[in-house]
């Protein structure tokens, strides 16, 4: 093959091909599993579909489950109904391998057919690893990747891994797990999958933060009186008893979750909108938090189960009466927080944050309640329905902002009330956006991490909660109980209520 | 509340109707709009026509949420009633996925001198279901006598303010000089729109490259093929096919003669091959095949769309013996779907303009 550089794809120019994917190989571990059922193989064809995967693309599966490349190609076939032509060709090229992950056969078989797929179909040295398997075997598939060459990038190409939360049981192994990866992948070769940083209207946040001069202004101590982050949930453990058991709302939600929606929504603007921008940014929010210290968690922290009740008119059972559950457990299924950030932007506004299961409503929205006027000219009487300004932004379901603002009631007397300036993004574009972990794995394909999880993120959202964990898990705070289909125990209206607050309706 | 509750706007129109079906739209499916408001009347004045249009928004709140919601205005001017209704049902589709008011204009010089005006609300609900209806306006304008001769004047008060205008001209392509194109942020056009001969071709495509000196020019032709470029383009992407970039010594384009010339002008643009290099040929279907040599080695690299399949391939085959193959949907290629892509983007699009002059100068 001659040498000259690389010519550049002229009749590419025009087209939007940065968000394509780039020829190459996926290869999935825990390819026999319900994730890669479910969600990673419709994905795949949904970006086939809407032409963002190239023609030299491969999936190689790998999992313990004894299958031929036939009966892979069929399970690929069975994970989508009603496919695209390009879906039988993407079937085609893949291939599969079942072995165990801590076995070096599977990984040398691995290493041979990666290369005979990139001699006969072109697909350069590109590798994206997707661990669709059991958080345990993280570290032993990184390693075994390792010792047959496959972490390093080839010629021209990349090699990246890509894993799914929880990232550790909490900070000690979530730093063993980053020790353990590390020893063969280079960080900027690791993405971590939180799928809610693939929602189209979280990313909105940043739109509509750093798009619009009119908020930003505005976004800080000098007018917001408190924020409220709400990630309610209407299920509860459904068939993940088990899991569920050891890790609790605090893990399950909020060290992931709702530290990303935080962050979003505390950070400084960016120098740029790309992944390291964006990213360094986040992290220094989240170290601005305040971590609390154990003497202080029963005031800032509420801790709650489930108890039974009615949910959209159906009775539901307690949480120690699910499936898989101990009749007494002592896991969380709600948590209420107060954070504090000591930071020029926020330093004196308290964040109040809930989650919780088998609450009335399935909702995430952060609310930044401003406060209230210096003087308010109208007499009391006048302003009886008038409250500060709130702004809400609305995650899910219904994704949107809605403003608070007071306006004259219609009539002779000067009457001043609250009215809701809605904004529904629905009501605005008709497109559908993309589902997560379309945009996810492009996104890692493409070679772009700005959605993805850096390692300093995870370890400084694990240092917020551990504080929490580490009391809770020596028995020392209560556990309170609440009614499925309430919004929370009363101790949670407390914790909020002692700086004269009340939680929002949403 | 029914329509005969409602205050007409001033002069006296036929009074408001209520909910009425909005017929199926090409690519609309199960979200295809409807009709919520109807306002219309002959021998309007522009002012009438203009009041009308919040009028309609205030008698549908009584029953819904009908705020305004627009990314854009968008002017339809065609002076057959063909193209007035059939254009209507796509353009009406857009608004779906591109909120805008809408303007129909049909400049008919030979009438009486008089304005007949129909304004409508319009609600687009989301495919599944949930979520919030979209709103928009339509107005429909008849304009007979002198004043279709100055559509600019009659555009200028429906055009909303600090949103982009596009203007579209089906059937043909608008004179660059009419001063009706002084509101646009960009004409759509359809280079698919040709006589059949070369001459035909060569003139219609120089008409083009100077309007689109002036302004962006948007091409549903060039929309519709962007999935052959794209498959063309994404057989070259792997690193070993790139290299045959530079050994490319025969292509030939197939179809119908705008498609082929335009595609046959973009590889002479992109790949600077010269005129002997290409063949042209007619077809029904698109079909694209480059041959090239590296090193000894020889690559053939074809799309095509098979006749009754409802799909494009891309193929490379290289005499070292890699070879792939990709199959893609053809995707919607109605009227409504190319249209809605098209205002997608509205900037000047440089690979286009180089194409269109390249399939001027192959087709002169």
């Amino acid at each position: 093959m001659s040498t000259v550089e690389l010519p550049v794809n002229v009749l590419a120019e025009g087209l939007d091909t940065v968000r394509r994917a780039p020829p190459g190989v996926l290869v999935v571990f825990g390819a026999s599993g319900d994730l890669t059922h479910r969600k990673l193989l419709p994905a795949l064809e949904r970006l086939s579909r809407r032409r963002l995967l190239p023609a030299a693309f491969a999936v190689v599966g790998v999992a313990r489950t004894e299958m031929s490349d036939d009966d892979f190609r069929d399970l690929m076939a069975d994970a989508v109904a009603d496919a695209g032509p390009g879906w039988a060709e993407i079937i085609k090229n893949s291939v599969y391998i079942a072995g165990e992950y801590a076995h070096p056969d599977t990984f040398s078989t691995l290493r041979d057919r990666l290369a005979e797929i990139e001699a006969s179909l072109g697909t350069g040295a590109n590798r994206t690893y997707y661990l669709a398997t059991i958080p345990e075997v993280f570290g032993d598939v990184a390693r075994a990747l390792g010792r047959v060459g496959l972490n390093a990038p080839g010629r021209g190409g990349a090699a990246r891994l890509v894993i799914e939360k929880p990232f550790g049981h909490d900070r000690a192994t979530a730093r063993d797990l980053d020790a353990a990866l590390h020893e063969v992948f280079e960080e900027d070769q690791i993405y971590r999958i939180d799928h809610y940083l693939g929602k189209e209207t979280v990313q909105n946040v940043l739109a509509l933060r750093f798009a619009n001069a009119i908020f930003e202004p505005l976004w800080s101590r000098n007018y917001i009186d408190h924020v409220q982050v709400t990630v309610a949930e209407t299920v509860g453990v459904e068939k993940r008893g088990n899991f569920y058991e050891t890790a609790g709302a605090l893990r399950d939600i909020v060290q992931n979750h709702v530290m990303q929606v935080l962050s979003l929504t505390l950070m400084e603007p960016p120098g740029s909108i790309d992944a390291q921008g964006i990213r360094d940014e986040k992290v220094k929010a989240l170290r601005s938090v305040v971590v609390p210290n154990a003497t202080e968690v029963p005031n800032i922290a509420v801790r709650a189960q489930y108890d039974s009740g009615w949910v959209e008119g159906n009775a539901v059972p307690g949480y120690r009466q699910e499936d898989g559950v101990s009749p007494q457990s002592q896991t969380e299924t709600y948590v209420a927080l107060k954070l504090a950030v000591d930071n020029w932007r926020w330093a004196g506004v308290p964040i109040y944050v809930r989650t919780g299961k088998r609450l009335p409503k399935r909702v995430t929205e952060v609310a930044l309640q401003f406060k209230d006027v210096p003087h308010l000219a109208f007499p009391r009487e006048a302003s009886r329905g008038l409250n500060p300004n709130a702004l809400v932004l609305r995650i899910q379901p219904d994704e949107g902002v809605t403003l608070r603002f007071g306006a004259k009631v219609p009539g002779q007397a000067f009457m001043v009330r609250d009215v809701l300036m809605d904004f529904s993004y629905g009501a605005a574009f008709l497109e559908e956006p993309p589902d997560a972990y379309e945009r996810l794995l492009l996104d890692a394909m493409v070679g772009d991490p700005t959605l993805f999880i850096r390692s300093d993120e995870v370890d400084t959202a694990w240092g917020i909660v551990q504080p929490l964990l580490d009391t809770w898990g020596g028995g020392g705070a209560p556990l309170s109980g609440y009614a499925s289909g309430s919004w929370g125990p009363r101790q949670a209206d407390t914790l909020i209520g002692r700086d004269g607050h009340k939680w929002r309706t949403p | 509340m029914s329509s005969e509750d409602q205050a007409s706007p001033p002069g006296g129109p036929r009074p408001v109707r209520g909910p009425e079906p909005g017929g199926h739209v090409p690519g609309g499916g199960p979200g295809s709009p409807q009709a919520v408001r109807t306002w219309e009347k002959p021998r309007a004045s522009l002012s009438e026509v203009v009041e009308a249009l919040p009028e309609l928004r205030r008698q549908a709140a009584g029953q819904e949420s009908a705020t305004r919601t627009a990314v854009m205005t968008l002017v339809m001017v065609t002076s057959t009633e063909d193209d007035y209704e059939g254009c209507a049902a796509s353009v009406r589709s857009l608004g779906a996925h591109h909120p805008c008011r809408v303007l129909l204009l049909r400049p008919e010089p030979d009438s009486t001198p008089a304005i007949d005006a129909t304004a409508s609300l319009w609600r687009a609900d989301p495919p599944a279901g949930d979520g919030h209806p979209v709103f928009f306006e339509e107005v429909r304008l008849r304009v007979g006598g002198q004043g279709a001769s100055h559509l600019a004047s009659i555009a200028g008060p429906f055009v909303l303010a600090d949103l982009p205008v596009v203007m579209w001209f089906p059937g043909h392509a608008p004179d660059p000089a009419d001063p009706l194109l002084r509101l646009a942020t960009a004409v759509v056009v359809d280079t698919r729109n040709v006589g059949p001969s070369p001459s035909d071709i060569a003139h219609s495509y120089r008409a083009l490259l100077e309007l689109a000196n002036n302004q962006p020019v948007v091409d549903l032709s060039w929309v519709r093929l962007q999935p052959w470029r794209e498959l063309l383009a994404g057989l070259f992407e792997p690193e070993h096919n790139r290299r045959f970039l530079a050994g490319v010594g025969k292509a030939g384009v197939r179809g119908k003669p705008g498609p082929r010339h335009m595609l046959g002008g973009w590889l002479m643009a992109q790949l600077d091959l010269r005129a002997r290099e290409l063949s042209l040929e007619d077809s029904k279907h698109v079909d694209i095949t480059l041959v090239a040599t590296l090193d000894g080695e020889q690559g053939r690299f074809q799309v095509s769309r098979d006749d009754g399949t409802r799909a494009v391939w891309a193929e490379a085959v290289l005499s070292g013996g890699v070879s792939h193959r990709q199959a893609l949907p053809l995707p919607d290629d109605s009227l409504a779907s190319a249209l809605a892509s098209a205002v997608s983007d509205l900037r000047a699009d440089r690979v286009w303009e180089r194409a269109l002059a390249a399939a001027a100068a192959l087709a002169s």
